[in-house]
């Protein structure tokens, strides 16, 4: 081969890698054996909180082609920790994120960093998400959910960077505020704010699921939910005064992060968001603008769990049209996905908005009851363990009972109830069905995915999926069960649905029990530490609604998660290392590398300034100058002390009505010029007072009247 | 935002297109190589738009005698330039068009190709509508210079599937038929020029195209890039006539395009 050749050779091959998606080699990082001692007395228990809200620009992940450009904030995003640790020196670390998806990178990434500062490795680190659609993507670790969770493409190393430096900083600071507590397990049902989505799905399993609790006058599909809100109250002594105060709580609940509609576009903690914020002010009335307390509060089994949304607040999605753009009489036809009205869009947002508010006040409410209640059942005594394993789908499918290729159904591509799609429903020529709606499955279709419709598989077979979907999807699973007193919990990596949870739990229950371990429930606790999309049960697969063509494994993926927790469960254990094939290197193919998070402030960002306030129906409004432009609403990652605009009364008291994480206060930014940040402000809480709006001891606007709405 | 839209929007619109043939009416004008690089601007103000524009119609490739080209054996350069403006209306998804094509001929009817003598002028109208699988589209012309007649064209863009995921991509489906209402010799007034040979459908065309939307260019407009195939069934003795001599039923010819939109109109579609 002569010289010049090669050198093509070499420059063409270069090109393909880097054009070609980013794969990643993560080892695994286990927690060192316990030392027993280092911790003084019986249980401690260590809370910490960090925002993690990013600047605009990222993509909101979870609706696929729906999820939007985040344009701004809402609720802020924070990363929220416990950590427990017993007098034998074992820790497990809690989190849970505001977060859209759970993602095997991220944790490993973080448990790398606690391993090494706290002893906190990946058997003793949870992070589960609240499965907000309202958060950013670009952090996980299949290329699929990188590249096509959101409108927006890529995977970013800069997003996976902070997230995991914050994350790993919050776990170190709930370890260095771990003190003597006391805590209690209870739970109580909340019915009426969630429903199943797929009920026809659901009602394939055999024996048919029942509802036996559920008060008289629900539809069967808010009937048939586990309705269970479980809850550990942590009380912690203060150092000063030697008395235990209430200090947060964690929480597990099913329900769906989709209070917001798929048309949204700003960052926002959604109805979870309210929820922890509720039971967190109520711990803590008088905090400030970040409470002390802090409410851990993670999802359960909600693969089929949407939050009771009314169907206006779901907009239309945008339909394929000509583009009206110059169309003159020799032009070629310009076609687009043309987007709803702005006034269908403001409507269905803020339906969607009134949702989240009386939902999440409903849910708060039953946590603040619960956690009142358990007051009277505190105790120091809380037995610690935990197992994990790390389970190789693709190279050990045969003997873990599922299909070696994994797939998606074409109604993955539709969406599912809280979100069609664009395609939902599409006709060819608008006569012929190819199958883009959900519970369509294919009796044709022949092998492990049998009745699993896909993309032209009339066409092509399974060739599309070989060649364009199934390296874009994970590879591993990591499963873990825990030991908290007398619970048992389940963590996946991924949504269970109902029926399946239900299935895992009794699994888990009885493996333990026959292990001896004196436990009295099994939880299930959805999105943690990886994503692997839904895990039905073998008969709701063959429905093929969304989640069952998101069971990308196949019909035996809820059987084997099944077999992995009981045999987890019955392997619990505390005071020992892992040995390290519980965690071996994850080989990941994460997406195409992209510089999604804005890189660039202005070298010198001058002190934020109000530009001007009006007010304009009910809402007030305020331009303002803040930040750098590729600025993170908290630039250190730790909470802030202060918000960073608020609106205040107009009057001696300056009594604060709002501030920049309120459900009713929206941060938009309207653009980065000269490497700076310039926002909007809107605040819809207006109540025919005068107001002015202030940058906390850097400025404070003008007063503006705003007439009574 | 909460600051109101602006009163008026401009925008322009650039395409460079090539193919295999250049067709007009149905009319085979030119085969071979062409390209057809256009500019285009608009006004817009709420539901009203003005908007003009200019296609110069190259052959590319050299052409021989006894060939179909405008610009005549041995030219290898501009054949065509038309120059229209058109007013617009939108009444929800239908939209109203009404303009004037002037048609100015550069070729060499010395050597074949369409001199000076054929420049013209049309006025023309066109009612489209938008829905989720059908876009009909109705035009009538009319030549008030040279021809003196009517011709009217039906054409239906059918999308097939669009990506959802940027780059967008669009698969779409062109059907078209025209029809000659008084574009025909007329024995009345032999001093007059005739497009087509006789009453009735004069064509009908199949296509099948993929638009790509390559990219926005800084939130200022978009880019696209289209690629198809186009058949064309011909019913009129003038649009059979392949050359000098040669008469052909059908022809199916490749194109392609680049198109870029800026200001308003680009910023708005996704």
């Amino acid at each position: 081969m002569s010289g010049r050749r090669a050198v093509l050779l070499q420059a063409a091959a270069v090109l393909l890698v880097a054009c070609g998606p980013t794969r990643l080699r993560v080892p695994g990082a286990l927690s060192p054996a316990p030392r027993p001692g280092t911790t003084a007395g019986a249980l401690q228990a260590g809370f910490a909180r960090v925002d993690i809200t990013p600047p605009p620009g990222v993509g909101l992940a979870g609706n696929g082609p729906e999820g939007a450009e985040a344009r701004g904030y809402r609720l802020r995003l924070y990363a929220r920790v416990l950590v427990l640790a017993d007098g034998g020196g074992n820790r497990l670390a809690l989190v849970v994120a505001d977060l859209p998806l759970s993602s095997a990178l991220l944790h490993r990434r973080v448990a790398a960093l606690t391993a090494r500062t706290d002893g906190i490795g990946a058997d003793r680190l949870v992070i589960a998400v609240t499965h907000t659609h309202a958060g950013p993507g670009h952090f996980f670790e299949a290329a699929g959910y990188n590249d096509q969770g959101s409108s927006v493409a890529g995977f970013d190393p800069v997003m996976v960077d902070s997230l995991t430096a914050r994350v790993a900083r919050a776990v170190h600071a709930a370890v260095a505020d771990l003190r003597p507590a006391r805590v209690a397990w209870g739970s109580r049902a909340v019915w009426g704010a969630t429903r199943i989505r797929s009920l026809p799905a659901m009602l394939r399993n055999i024996p048919m699921p029942t509802a036996l609790d559920a008060p008289a006058g629900l539809a069967l599909e808010y009937q048939l939910v586990d309705p269970e809100l479980a809850m550990l109250r942590v009380d912690q002594r203060e150092s000063a005064s030697g008395a235990f105060r209430p200090a947060g709580a964690f929480s597990i609940f099913a329900m769906h992060g989709t209070g917001n509609a798929p048309s949204n576009d700003l960052l926002d903690a959604d109805i979870q968001g309210l929820v922890e914020r509720r039971l967190e002010r109520h711990i803590d009335p008088d905090g400030g603008f970040v409470p002390r307390a802090v409410y851990l509060f993670a999802n359960g089994a909600e693969g089929d769990v949407s939050p009771a949304w009314p169907p206006q607040s779901r907009c239309n999605v945008p339909t394929l049209a000509p583009l009206p753009a110059l169309d003159g009489p020799f032009t070629r036809t310009l076609w687009e996905w043309r987007a709803p009205t702005a006034t269908h869009l403001a409507s269905c947002r803020h339906a969607a908005r009134e949702a989240i508010s009386v939902i999440g006040k409903r849910v708060g409410d039953d946590a603040v009851a619960l956690f009142d209640a358990l007051g009277a059942a505190l105790t120091d005594r809380l037995q610690l363990g935990r197992a994990f394993a790390t389970l190789s789908l693709r190279d050990n499918a045969h003997a873990l009972g599922i299909c070696a290729e994994p797939a998606l159904g074409i109604s993955t591509l539709v969406g599912a109830d809280d979100a069609h799609t664009r395609i939902q429903g599409w006709l060819l020529f608008g006569l012929f069905d190819l199958g883009f709606k959900q519970g369509s499955p294919n009796p044709n279709v022949p092998g492990c995915q049998a009745h699993k419709r896909q993309l032209f598989d009339a066409a092509f077979g399974g060739l599309p999926n070989h060649l364009f979907i199934s390296g874009n999807l994970p590879s591993y699973a990591q499963v873990m069960v825990l030991r908290l007193g007398d619970r048992v919990i389940g963590a996946v990596p991924g949504e269970v649905t109902t029926t399946a949870g239900r299935r895992m739990r009794e699994q888990m229950l009885a493996s333990a029990r026959g292990a001896g371990l004196p436990v009295s429930d099994a939880l299930i606790l959805g999105h943690a530490n990886g994503y692997l999309e839904y895990i039905t049960t073998a008969e709701e697969y063959t429905a093929q609604y969304y989640e069952g063509g998101s069971t990308i494994y196949g019909p035996g993926e809820a059987a084997m998660f099944g077999r992995a927790l009981a045999r987890l469960a019955a392997s619990v254990s505390a005071g020992d290392s892992l040995p390290a094939a519980a965690a071996p290197p994850l080989d990941l193919v994460v997406g195409h590398q992209r510089q999604v998070v804005p890189r660039k402030s202005a070298g010198h960002v001058p002190r934020p300034r109000i530009e001007r306030v009006w007010c304009a129906g009910d809402t007030l409004y305020a331009w303002l100058q803040l930040g750098g432009a590729a600025e993170w609403a908290v630039t250190t990652g730790d909470v802030a002390l202060r918000p960073r605009v608020e609106v205040v009364v107009d009057d001696a008291t300056r009594t604060v009505v709002s501030w920049d994480d309120d459900p009713a206060l929206e941060m938009r930014l309207r653009s980065r010029r000269g490497g700076l940040a310039w926002w909007e402000l809107s605040w819809s809480g207006v109540s025919g007072r005068t107001y002015r709006v202030r940058i906390p001891e850097v400025a404070e606007s003008d007063a503006v009247g705003c007439a009574m709405p | 935002m909460a600051a109101p839209p602006a009163a008026a929007q401009l925008s322009a619109r650039t395409d460079v297109s090539a193919g295999g043939r250049y067709v007009w009416h149905g009319i085979s004008r030119a085969a071979g190589l062409v390209a057809q690089p256009s500019l285009a601007v608009e006004l817009r103000a709420h539901r009203l738009s003005l908007q003009s524009g200019a296609v110069l119609h190259y052959e590319l490739d050299r052409v021989s005698s006894g060939e179909l080209s405008e610009t005549g054996a041995g030219g290898r350069h501009l054949g065509e330039e038309d120059l229209w403006g058109q007013a617009s209306v939108d009444l929800g998804p239908t939209r109203l068009h009404a303009g004037l094509v002037r048609y100015v001929f550069r070729g060499d009817s010395g050597t074949g190709g369409v001199g000076s003598a054929r420049n013209t002028t049309e006025v023309f109208a066109s009612l489209s509508t938008t829905g989720r699988y059908l876009n009909p589209t109705l035009e009538a012309w009319w030549d008030v210079d040279r021809v003196r007649g009517a011709f009217l064209r039906a054409s239906l863009d059918l999308p097939v599937l669009g990506w959802p995921f940027p780059p967008y991509a669009f698969v779409f489906v062109q059907t078209e038929m025209g029809l000659n209402l008084g574009q025909g010799p007329d024995p009345a007034r032999p001093g007059e020029l005739a497009n087509f040979a006789s009453r009735g459908i004069t064509h009908v065309s199949l296509g099948l195209g993929t638009e790509v939307r390559a990219g926005r260019l800084s939130g200022i407009g978009v880019t696209t890039l289209a690629f198809g195939a186009r058949s064309q069934l011909n019913a009129d003795d003038a649009t059979r006539v392949d050359g000098p001599g040669r008469t052909r039923d059908f022809v199916v010819w490749l194109w392609t395009g680049v198109t870029i939109v800026l200001g308003g109109a680009g910023r708005t579609g996704q």
